[in-house]
């Protein structure tokens, strides 16, 4: 942990504090675009067909939108500006949607948010790794993930409740509202303790540039890195359609309690991502990367085979403690994995959007394969069939995914 | 593509006095709503159409322009609809007519939280109670509690359609019908 310490001393606590409530913050802002899309623009009396429009545009943008997203922020010599610039159009985009609920505001809106997202996620990962550099970054990661995971649930109770009090519109107001202090805690990060080529995953002493000519072309010859891409999404494939499926379970058992427990099963993993993830995070660098792979997957297996046969409802808000530990290692183990495997390369970022994709297309299909599967064999072959991906994700991890922590050495890598 | 075939929903299948300002617009096929909103935006256009242009021929007729007093009517998409029992039931997302441009049964997004768990289902346009939506801005009143509609399927464009009557039973708006209870 003191190897780079001689060069450079750690980053101020001000920067530190500055990035965590910028996760915190950041949280809260995105958390305004999830659900409350639908149902703001039904309530302004917008057709089913003109809101599935919106959402699949934006949830492609999203997607197409990584691997250029990573590597804007690779291309990028201040990730803050970049950060700050992306929520700033994030508040904008809720403006829009707030004073002007019409098809092409919001599309162009919607279309704003996507693109702004994409630059987002690897830029607060290059910020911590910028921060905090190489040796410590699985603690930050860590921390990153408990300060999302607060701002998030924090987020849905407070628009829950303006929602619910006022209007659908009010929670595109308070989204406009949380952008500033999002950019106020950005602002409080010290742009001197950002290392620019430690963000990048550069090595920060090198004069020459390496391979920094070619981009996919060297993550695309990565093999722990496409496997580790290939373990994510099948692990997404697995576990998004799960929650959906086993809300549209409660709700056909229990109509009069399905909102509280489905809002229970949401709030259940937000929680144990909140208490669990510095955990791992400290883990991830005693015991290594690949045993915390193996809970996280073997977590989701052993929820699905549940899920498939669980019938009781408030037993099923208890398996979803096992989706918070899932959750938890994953939100800190993507980036660090990716960390893992490209630093030296410059590329850190292009490859947090290469994986950022296999994440979303997993999840996409996912969506569309449970519920063919739910209508045509019913729940319990749609769960197994869930289950079978994850195992499939678990035996990768087991049989090809390489150990990647960093031998002790890491620094004069 | 044909149209839907429209099932005998009940002996009650007759308009209550109500409604009788969206089903007397004629103008159904796109839907009550739109009507409804045509007719309250009408007195800005009365205007426009009072100096016609000098090109336009002479051979349509003059459209008939029916006033409604605003209060009179309102539109009903992405209200909320409250169940006999007074819980949330959803919101009115669709409307579904017949050939003869009668509202049969609405579609609201039931159940769920923040659309997770949600399901689109149809209610029978009978079960529902428009007086106070209309004249106070009150919810959309329904015939029905969440129990009696947990069971019913979601409703899937191309699918037969099963609408929940206000007696909490589903009937199906799909088996071919022979007699249809126009008037």
């Amino acid at each position: 942990m003191a190897a780079d310490a001689p060069q450079r001393r750690g980053p101020s606590v001000r920067s530190t504090r500055g990035l965590d409530w910028f996760v915190f913050f950041l949280a809260d802002v995105q958390t305004g675009f999830g659900p409350f899309v639908a149902v703001y623009l039904t309530t302004e009396k917008w057709t089913q067909v003109e809101i599935g429009l919106i959402l699949s545009v934006s949830g492609l943008t999203s997607l197409l939108g990584q691997v250029p997203g990573g590597a804007l922020v690779d291309w990028a010599r201040s990730e803050r500006l970049v950060a700050g610039l992306a929520v700033a159009m994030i508040g904008v985009s809720a403006l829009a949607y707030a004073v002007w609920p019409i098809f092409p505001v919001v599309l162009c809106a919607a279309l704003l948010h996507a693109v702004s997202s994409c630059v987002l996620g690897p830029a607060i990962a290059a910020i911590s790794l910028g921060l905090v550099g190489r040796s410590v970054i699985s603690q930050r990661l860590g921390r990153n993930a408990r300060f999302a995971s607060i701002g998030a649930g924090v987020a849905a109770a407070v628009m829950g409740t303006f929602g619910y009090l006022l209007s659908s519109r009010a929670v595109f107001l308070v989204t406009v509202a949380l952008a500033i202090p999002t950019v106020l805690a950005l602002a409080c990060i010290r742009a001197d303790d950002i290392n620019p080529d430690r963000a990048h995953g550069a090595i920060p002493r090198t004069d020459d540039k390496g391979p920094s000519t070619t981009s996919i072309a060297v993550l695309a010859r990565n093999r722990p890195l496409l496997e580790f891409a290939l373990v994510v999404m099948l692990f997404q494939f697995a576990n998004a359609a799960m929650l959906p499926l086993v809300g549209s379970f409660m709700t056909t058992q229990s109509a009069t309690w399905a909102p509280a427990l489905i809002a229970t099963c949401m709030i259940v993993p937000q929680i144990v991502v909140a208490a669990m993830s510095p955990w791992v995070g400290r883990r991830a660098q005693s015991w290594g990367r690949r045993p915390l792979l193996l809970i996280a997957m073997g977590a989701l297996v052993f929820r699905g085979m549940l899920f498939a046969f669980v019938r009781d409802p408030y037993l099923l808000v208890i398996i979803q403690v096992l989706d918070g530990m899932s959750a938890a290692v994953l939100s800190v183990l993507i980036p660090l994995v990716v960390v893992d495997v490209t630093y030296g390369s410059g590329h850190f970022n292009l490859a947090q959007g290469f994986v950022g994709t296999a994440t979303g297309l997993g999840a996409s299909v996912s969506m569309v394969f449970a519920g063919y599967l739910s209508d045509r064999f019913g729940n319990e072959i749609a769960f197994l069939s869930l289950t079978a991906s994850a195992a499939t994700a678990f035996a990768v991890v087991l049989l090809m995914m390489p150990e990647t922590r960093p031998q002790t050495t890491h620094a004069q890598e | 593509m044909k149209p839907l075939p429209i099932a005998v929903i009940s002996a009650f299948a007759f308009p209550r006095s109500d409604k009788e300002g969206f089903v007397g617009a004629k103008r159904s096929d796109i839907g009550v709503i739109l009507a409804a909103i045509l007719l309250v935006t009408l007195p800005q256009v009365v205007p426009a159409t009072d100096n016609p242009k000098p090109e336009s021929p002479p051979a349509a007729a003059e459209p008939s322009v029916t006033v409604i007093d605003g209060a009179a009517v309102r539109g009903i998409l992405g209200r909320t609809v409250q169940g006999a029992d007074g819980k949330d039931m959803g919101r009115i997302v669709d409307i579904m007519v017949d050939p003869a441009g009668q509202a049969r049964a609405a579609i609201i997004d039931f159940g769920g939280f923040l659309g997770v768990g949600s399901r689109k289902i149809a209610v029978s346009w009978n079960a529902l109670h428009f007086a106070g939506a209309v004249k106070n801005r009150d919810d959309i009143k329904l015939e029905a509690t969440r129990d009696q509609l947990k069971t019913a399927p979601e409703y899937r464009e191309g699918n037969p359609v099963v609408v929940i009557g206000s007696t909490g039973a589903l009937e199906p708006l799909d088996f071919p019908p022979a007699t249809t209870p126009e008037k």
